[in-house]
């Protein structure tokens, strides 16, 4: 026992004594970024999926970028709290919003938020991106999508939903509208509980980015992707794409994770984007950071480096659907 | 996973080997419970970079280790100082207060330690052995049925309302009209905010009951020089043998402990549920099947018992949808999930294939760090009893300033500390006038989840009521409330007759 103890103990001891930042790091700092910590902003719950993915992506970004990083949360009115609270905190490029483009800019188009894509925030550099799914849990009686959509024709079939501004829920609108299909949008205010309500049956099916129900292996059934093509057919039974197995001609309906900064950031201090770009960057090929990813269950084929022409051109994208589905997803149907 | 008498020791043995870790955890566990404002959750984040730097399977017993501690620390407050740390242990105040105003302290404390040392081990036992039940418990539970569990908690404030009830009923409706400010669930509608974006989550909880309960505590508190009544003060320190002698009696109430914990284990693995749910409808329940209905909230062992053993029984219930499904049932559940994450390990049912000693080894570690509290109730019992003579002069200061900063650290807002104070003042006014401020308490926590869930059951149905009332299981559960509302009454009636009855046949005709 002892050499066990001795040495799980002294293990103990040094990763406290990292974490609490007595052991100098051994790399040098970078001159052109302050000299202080990170501060992320999450505009969803802790334990969520970008809880998850930003905690991956620190782990290995302290490797470019020698800084400690702090989190908050803010998941409050579907995200809208905290791109508020973000956008008052200090514009000097310490402070980041780590976003999920797709539910968030739909919810800056569709409540009443003083902020402007663009103007005001700066989606700088992507770090994963993908599709949406129509899923069900494993003891589901729908095998596939067309099931599900002529079960819709006859009466309404529920879908859990994360929220009603996203991505996935303007996906199963559209389809509804191309089918016929009548699908009714419940939103659970979370990944996790949105997915729990699809395998323990409390509704008839989900629809979340593909990630969630990859993530639950057997106990979830993935029937289409809202994509051109299935990005990961083995690890979703060689599911259909949305249009090949209903027929429909819908547009790709994607989410992306990016960093975000205040738009005066670019103008005053970009030395330090451009640090946070390139660190970004080099972390995203990272053979531990994608190892990271592997680790947690979402396939390495969502890595997205995707730079801030391109994340501020899916934005602006998103910002359309948004505008085509307002009211559907407002309420005033 | 086959039970035999070796697995089970080499589970329980390998638990018991990861000790260095896990009473460090339990210690600070015990802080973070003990201090508002510091739930488990908030100190597991805060801990994150250690946890996820260590080899997950010390992650894990650490992250056990402190989250079930905290369920005991949140007790401490609630009974000495009437100040619930967390939404779990507000219940807990009910009675404990009341007896450590009586000089009871010491007593009130150790039904506290055992209720949740027993409450957690016992349900961690279960869980072990019943984990493929236990998790199909959430396919059979859904918005339906979980609005009428929250109504059981609600019902609460009929019987904290039994002394005054018009006055009982305004405050909870008064608490659930603060339950209902915040963006609503469905459309993310700001209501009631008066356009702050620090209201859109809703009331934040820690601040209110920090307000209701502490800083209105604290304002009632400086009228008296004493925290104890007049002529109930202990003469002397509580001494080894009367905190052993109180721990031991405490475990005379074993079967309201088991009973009250396996009910907070059940509701702990519903979604969307957790300890503040349980505590309460474990009170209610508790109140219900006591012989002395009458004496609860007056300083009742059996007031203590059932919400501590409960609230301790959740935290199990909350690992076991994390454990069997893959989805955390809350969000400490849900920060334990990222540890699995990033270490690569499966969760779900997949980690009990995979990684069998894993999965079967949490739920061991959680039942050995209920086994590794034990020591530490003698000495929190004999000292901690001691915060009663202190002098309300330095006291209520003392729990202003403390508790004041606890509303500010779960969300890092000061506007936070304003709502504390707020709520303080309404607090105050609240206790001087006769109203009851857990009965506003009971509607600011429950009313938010109550509403959650009836606008899901709702809006599944395509908005037609008689969705509550389309399940077998809800449908049971509505008859037990309707019985438990209804069954008190009619019997007290039944009793008083009867009783004038022996009155009239005892003083007979001759009279």
């Amino acid at each position: 026992m002892s050499k066990t103890f001795d040495t799980a103990a002294f293990a103990a001891a040094a990763t406290f004594a990292a974490a609490m930042g007595v052991i100098a790091p051994a790399h040098a700092q970078d001159a052109d970024y302050p000299d202080t910590n990170v501060s992320i902003t999450i505009p969803t719950g802790e334990g969520g999926g970008a809880d998850r993915d930003a905690r991956a992506i620190t782990q290995v970004w302290s490797k470019y970028l020698d800084r400690n990083f702090e989190f908050s949360y803010y998941p409050g009115a579907a995200g809208q709290v905290g791109y508020e609270f973000f956008m008052k905190s200090e514009a000097d490029g310490t402070n980041l919003m780590f976003s999920n483009i797709g539910p968030e800019v739909i919810m800056l188009e569709l409540q009443d938020v003083p902020i402007e894509i663009g103007e005001d925030l700066v989606y700088i550099q992507k770090t994963s991106t993908e599709p949406m799914a129509i899923w069900v849990g494993a003891n589901s009686e729908f095998e596939t999508l067309e099931q599900l959509i002529e079960e819709a024709k006859t009466r309404p079939v529920t879908i859990s939903v994360s929220r009603l501004p996203h991505p996935a829920s303007i996906g199963m609108l559209a389809l509804g509208e191309a089918t016929g299909a009548q699908f009714n949008l419940i939103p659970y205010g979370g990944g996790n509980p949105t997915a729990m309500a699809a395998i323990t049956g409390e509704v008839d099916a989900s629809a979340l980015p593909l990630a969630n129900p990859i993530t639950f292996g057997p106990e979830a059934r993935v029937l289409g992707i809202f994509a051109d093509e299935n990005p990961v057919p083995e690890q979703t039974g060689n599911a259909p794409t949305v249009n090949e197995a209903a027929g429909t001609d819908l547009p790709p309906l994607t989410s992306s994770r990016a960093f975000a900064v205040q738009a005066s950031v670019l103008e005053e201090y970009p030395e330090r984007v451009e640090v946070l770009k390139q660190t970004i960057r080099e972390t995203l090929a990272d053979p531990d950071y994608i190892a990271a990813v592997e680790a947690a269950g979402v396939p390495a084929a969502f890595i997205d480096p995707g730079d801030q022409e391109a994340a501020m051109s899916e934005a602006a994208e998103t910002a359309e659907l948004a505008t085509k589905y307002r009211e559907l997803l407002t309420g005033d149907e | 996973m086959e039970y035999d008498l070796a697995s089970l020791s080499g589970l329980f043995g390998h638990a018991f080997s990861m000790w260095w870790i896990m009473l460090p955890a339990i210690v600070v566990g015990l802080i973070a419970g003990a201090v508002p404002g510091f739930a488990a959750h908030n100190t597991i984040i805060i801990l994150l970079p250690l946890t996820l730097a260590l080899n997950v399977e010390y992650a894990l017993a650490f992250m056990v280790a402190l989250y079930c501690a905290s369920h005991l620390g949140g007790g401490i407050p609630a009974i000495l100082v009437n100040i619930p740390g967390t939404g779990g242990a507000a219940a807990t105040t009910l009675d404990g207060y009341p007896m450590t105003r009586k000089g009871e302290a010491v007593k009130a404390l150790s039904l506290c330690f055992v209720a949740s040392v027993l409450g957690g081990f016992v349900s961690s036992v279960v869980t072990l052995f019943a984990l493929p039940a236990l998790s199909r418990v959430g396919y059979y539970i859904h918005s339906v049925e979980m609005v009428v569990v929250m109504l059981f908690g609600l019902a609460l404030i009929a019987s904290i309302a039994a002394k005054d009830m018009l006055k009982g009923l305004i405050a909870g409706a008064f608490g659930l009209m603060l339950g209902a400010m915040g963006a609503d669930h469905i459309y993310a509608t700001p209501r009631g905010t008066f356009g702050f974006l620090e209201l859109f989550d809703g009331v934040p909880l820690v601040p209110a009951l920090i307000g209701l309960f502490a800083i209105s505590e604290a304002l009632v508190m400086l009228e008296s020089d004493a925290l104890v009544e007049e002529g109930d003060q202990p003469k002397t320190a509580a001494t080894w043998r009367e905190s052993a002698r109180e721990i031991f009696s405490a475990f005379s109430h074993w079967w309201q402990i088991i009973w009250t914990s396996l009910l907070g284990l059940v509701i702990g693995v519903l979604p969307g549920a957790g300890a503040s749910i349980a505590s309460f409808v474990a009170y209610q329940q508790s109140q219900f099947f006591s012989k002395t209905p009458e004496k609860f909230g007056t300083g009742h062992p059996q007031g203590v018992i059932a919400p501590e053993s409960a609230n301790n029984g959740v935290t199990t219930g909350t690992l076991v949808p994390l454990l069997a499904i893959g989805v955390p049932g809350g969000s400490t559940a849900a920060v334990m999930m990222i540890v699995l994450q990033f270490h690569g390990v499966p969760f779900g049912p997949r980690l009990f294939v995979e990684e069998p000693q894993l999965a079967y080894g949490v739920i061991a570690v959680m039942a050995v760090s209920y086994v590794m509290m034990i020591p530490f109730m003698f000495p929190m019992v004999r000292y901690m009893s001691r915060i009663t003579v202190i002098s309300t002069v330095y006291l209520a200061p003392f729990i202003v300033a403390f508790t004041l900063v606890g509303a500010f650290v779960p969300r890092g807002f000061l506007f936070d500390m304003g709502i504390a104070v707020a709520f303080g003042i309404i607090g105050y006014v609240a206790r001087k006038t006769g109203y009851h401020v857990a009965a506003i308490l009971i509607g600011v926590i429950l009313g938010p989840l109550i509403e959650r869930s009836f606008l899901l059951a709702m809006r599944i149905s395509g908005n037609d009521p008689m969705v509550m009332f389309s399940s077998t299981i809800g449908n049971i559960l509505w008859v037990m409330l309707i019985l438990t509302l209804a069954l008190p009454p009619i019997m007290s009636r039944r009793r008083a007759k009867l009783e004038r009855l022996k009155d009239k046949s005892l003083t007979g005709p001759d009279a």
